[in-house]
């Protein structure tokens, strides 16, 4: 899995039908109504209607659990932060605001 | 008459995933822990206001939300401070301070207020969310159920390293000790703690339907058996993060 497709979607993700799910999650989170009508038939037909309903699912989820995290202030949990150490310096992620969470100002 | 109703769309919703959101849709318009039904249902429609609230949208724009000043499009029901906490979370999550937080707290709302409207905040906008994506309207809210809030404060919650006071693991969770069933639960599933049914109701009612079982998220091996994979479904939930910029 190619994890930089998570933050530049036009690289290949290496998961199957990526592309489509990728602009799908774009779609949801956009405003543009006519762009998700395209990435759900999209969804559809490269994968079917069940997957269709477990990728909104998961979309939603994840409009819940960023906000949860974001709006409590948590920080991420020990062990993970180590093990998470050289993907976050990868990606970038640390540039976050919500970084100030785990690291204090010195992110 | 049923809430919740996927009866008419032209995919199958799993019947896991209406059951979750009729439950959640019902217990929306009952008296929580410290918000009325009423309250909670107006915190519900103040959530879908602030996607069209043009000061929102300016914020979002901006460099900075703080440099603009203004005051938001909100329904008019609720108190300035519950409409700054609801459309700042709805619509630019990534961008929250603690500064910011603690401002809200000196304008009269209380933590545990906080933790409430906020759990109310995020089902309303998972459930949005799912009927966005299979394209279907979203869901009237319900009607109100009289009745007094239950205000109990949960009494080994405590202060850690996030905003708010949370309920430890283990033995320390004292009479919630029940809430993570046993288990070791992360910072994400303890965030809401300060009201034990709002991570009821988020976490183990939602997510294991939408998601999976909270405690098997941490295996890599472990898939539900959907539809998607296990690496497709975390290709989403990683888009989506990136997308909210969130670190955790």
């Amino acid at each position: 899995m190619n994890l930089k497709a998570v933050l530049d979607p036009s690289l290949e993700s290496g998961i199957p039908h990526g592309e489509a799910l990728l602009a799908f999650a774009d779609a949801v989170l956009g405003e543009e109504d006519e762009v998700l009508d395209s990435a759900r038939k999209r969804v559809l037909k490269e994968l079917g209607p069940e997957a269709l309903v477990d990728a909104a699912a998961v979309v939603a989820t994840f409009m819940q659990m960023d906000r949860i995290a974001d709006a409590t202030g948590i920080p991420m949990d020990g062990a993970f932060l180590e093990q998470t150490r050289e993907v976050r310096a990868e990606l970038g992620l640390n540039r976050f605001a919500s970084a100030q969470n785990t690291f204090g100002s010195e992110a | 008459m049923a809430m919740i109703s996927y009866a008419n769309v032209s995919v199958p919703v799993r019947k896991d995933i209406q059951e979750a959101h009729e439950q959640v849709w019902h217990k929306l318009a009952e008296p929580g822990t410290w918000w009325t039904g009423a309250e909670r249902v107006a915190i519900a429609a103040e959530v879908r206001q602030a996607w069209h609230c043009r000061l929102c949208k300016e914020r979002k724009a901006a460099l900075s939300p703080a440099a603009i000043p203004g005051s938001h499009e909100s329904l008019g029901t609720l108190p300035k401070p519950l409409v700054e906490m609801i459309h700042r979370i709805t619509t630019d999550p990534g961008r929250l301070s603690k500064k910011w937080y603690g401002e809200l707290l000196e304008q009269g709302l209380t933590d545990a207020h906080y933790v409430e409207a906020l759990g109310v905040l995020v089902r309303t906008v998972s459930i949005d969310s799912f009927c966005r994506g299979i394209g279907r309207a979203v869901h009237p809210l319900p009607s109100p159920v009289r009745g007094e809030p239950v205000r109990r404060r949960p009494p080994a919650a405590r202060m850690d390293r996030a905003w708010v006071p949370m309920i430890p693991n283990g033995e320390e969770a004292g009479p919630d000790g029940d809430l993570y069933g046993g288990r070791f639960a992360s910072n994400v599933l303890r965030a809401l703690s300060l009201v034990p049914d709002e991570v009821r109701l988020s976490i183990f009612v939602l997510l294991p339907p939408q998601y999976m079982d909270p405690f098997k998220v941490r295996d890599p091996a472990y898939d539900p058996g959907r539809a998607l994979s296990r690496a497709q479904m975390e290709l989403l939930a990683a888009r989506v993060s990136a997308l909210n910029q969130c670190f955790y």
